[in-house]
């Protein structure tokens, strides 16, 4: 099943005209991913440009997660091609670009350096408190200082409202909190994208708003963002763009105002009449 | 909690025990069958510190012991992530290791790698200095022979503790640009540390009991020391007691240590592993309730 791609159409509407080299931040190519005998990506092409929210909506099993695992290479693809600010994710072409080869460990690592990344689960690391998960990877990946790194930290706390919780481990910090800290610690690399996986799914009701509310702040400092999430209010204030995706497809993309007055396809209309 | 906080009786409580100890054996010696008689002038003076040559042979088991656990440690840290690498050489290596030191003796490794290698001229275990300590060539490969079985041991536990850690971790080290070797240093070995420390400490227990294998190196160690006396007194029964009070008093003093040393890696957890540091829990332990019983049992 191929979709059309009205991507271009709509970028119009958020203004300026595509200067793709220096715009276009993430640009995937008819991606395709199998787990065995599943395919759950089919041939899936997006682009996001500087400074552009985009989230991504669909059914579980859709695919929606897999894809932004695969920009930052946590999953291998085994079809088309994934550019991050132009440079070719994960892999090195060979035999005259016709062949894809897994790059170096060490490239793929300094790759995901620029690539921010926000987990469902957390994944605070236990033994270290909130501002060592800050700075651990400035100063064991990029060579910071300890004491620069520190300054760096405690601002990020700050900006995450989490400044009294310096020195408190995760497991004392509630699913909010210990959000807000993840997305501190991604921030601290400084990258040109943020990835955040259905980054609200795991928290009780009561501590999504917090862990929204500096995503959105995020959002209006120009950060680059790709969001999973059924978040339809989130998407509606912040999102320049809503991508819906059903079976390793990408169905239907628009603004969210499209989403919410009148979405073209059954599909689309089915899965938002469950979640709204 | 508060009932098991008695840290004060524990020296007392120790003291008690070997008192016991001392008296059955005393008893027994009016009341043995063959008339033996416990000759405790020589039980005292072969057990005491002071007797010319006690302390250096327990402290040739306590340096073996660490060295060799050391050695474990490390090789077992390589010889876990071989075992998982995705690069076939690696793993390859790995499990031949690991098959060839848990499948034969302790006692061959050390007479083969000492005599065997030796007489081959393969190694000649020549002695060395170092620090102004002369080290034999017997205690030298004691410590690594006995640090290389360690390693195939601790590999499986090093492993496990690997396998225990939540992958989202690896994940989200890797996502901040960790290379492998910093996601395992910094995050991950840190982590399975909690799950290694308490098998790894059973383990320095173990060791500390089979370096008394080094006798067969004529390394004069705990055992050796006592069994060398014996051999001059033909007193079995005080030679050996001794020796094995001493032993005793070794993993007795690592038990406390090691429950220190698990406490100190809880941090960051929210299971408590203050329970089973107290003398109670150590001599009477404690019955196993089942779960979601209130504990006071009865019917």
């Amino acid at each position: 099943m191929k979709t059309p791609n009205i991507s271009s159409d709509l970028l119009g509407a958020i203004g300026g005209v595509p200067r793709p080299d220096v715009d276009v931040v993430v640009d995937a190519r008819d991606v395709n991913k199998w787990f065995g005998r599943l395919h759950v990506l089919k041939d899936v092409s997006i682009q996001v440009k500087r400074q552009e929210t985009v989230v991504v909506i669909g059914p579980s099993g859709s695919g929606k997660t897999t894809l932004i695992r695969c920009i930052n290479h946590l999953e291998k693809i085994q079809g088309g091609r994934i550019f991050v600010n132009g440079h070719l994710i994960g892999y090195r072409e060979a035999g005259g670009g016709t062949k894809l080869v897994e790059d170096k460990e060490k490239n793929i690592a300094r790759q995901r350096q620029e690539i921010g990344m926000v987990f469902q689960r957390f994944n605070l690391f236990p033994h270290m408190t909130a501002l060592e998960n800050i700075i651990e990877a400035p100063i064991h990946v990029r060579g910071m200082a300890h004491d620069e790194a520190v300054v760096m930290g405690r601002a990020l706390l700050e900006r995450v409202g989490l400044a009294a919780k310096e020195n408190v481990y995760p497991n004392q910090l509630s699913g909010g909190q210990q959000q807000r800290i993840a997305i501190a610690r991604a921030l601290a690399m400084k990258p040109a994208l943020m990835l955040f996986d259905e980054p609200t799914s795991a928290l009780d009701p009561e501590m999504i708003g917090e862990v929204l509310e500096v995503m959105k702040e995020l959002a209006r400092e120009g950060m680059t963002m790709i969001v999973v999430s059924h978040e339809m209010g989130f998407a509606r204030e912040v999102a320049n763009r809503v991508v819906m995706m059903d079976d390793g497809v990408i169905v239907e993309e628009g603004d969210p105002e499209h989403f919410f007055t009148n979405p073209t396809h059954d599909r689309t209309k089915l899965f938002l009449s469950k979640i709204l | 909690m508060g009932a098991f906080r008695s840290r004060g009786i524990r020296p007392a409580l120790l003291a008690g025990c070997f008192l016991l100890v001392l008296v059955v054996v005393g008893c027994s010696g009016k009341t043995g069958r063959a008339g033996f008689n416990f000759d405790w002038s020589v039980f005292f003076r072969d057990v005491s510190p002071l007797s010319r040559g006690v302390l250096g042979a327990v402290y040739v088991t306590v340096v073996v012991s660490v060295l060799s656990q050391a050695i474990g440690v490390a090789l077992g840290i390589f010889a876990a992530l071989g075992k998982m690498s995705r690069v076939l050489p690696f793993r390859a290596i790995a499990n031949v290791y690991i098959w060839i030191f848990r499948g034969t003796p302790v006692v061959v490794q050390l007479m083969f790698g000492f005599y065997g290698l030796s007489a081959a001229h393969l190694w000649g275990w020549d002695a060395f200095t170092i620090f102004g300590f002369k080290i034999a060539g017997e205690i030298q490969a004691g410590i690594i022979i006995l640090g290389i079985n360690e390693g195939a041991y601790m590999a499986e536990i090093i492993r496990a503790g690997i396998l225990a850690v939540d992958p989202g971790q690896t994940e989200a080290a890797k996502s901040l640009g960790m290379t492998y070797g910093q996601t395992m240093r910094r995050i991950v070995l840190p982590q399975a540390a909690r799950v290694i420390i308490p098998p790894l400490g059973n383990e320095f227990n173990n060791m500390l009991k089979t370096t008394s294998l080094l006798f067969v190196l004529s390394v004069i160690e705990t055992y050796n020391f006592y069994n060398i006396a014996q051999g001059q007194n033909f007193q079995p029964f005080e030679e050996f007691l001794g020796c094995a009070l001493w032993y005793l008093l070794m993993t007795t003093i690592w038990g406390i240590v090691q429950a220190r040393i698990e406490r100190r890696f809880a941090r960051g957890t929210t299971v408590s592993s203050q329970q089973g540091s107290g003398w109670r829990m150590r001599f009477f332990g404690r019955p196993y309730i089942g779960a979601g019983s209130d504990g006071l049992g009865g019917h």
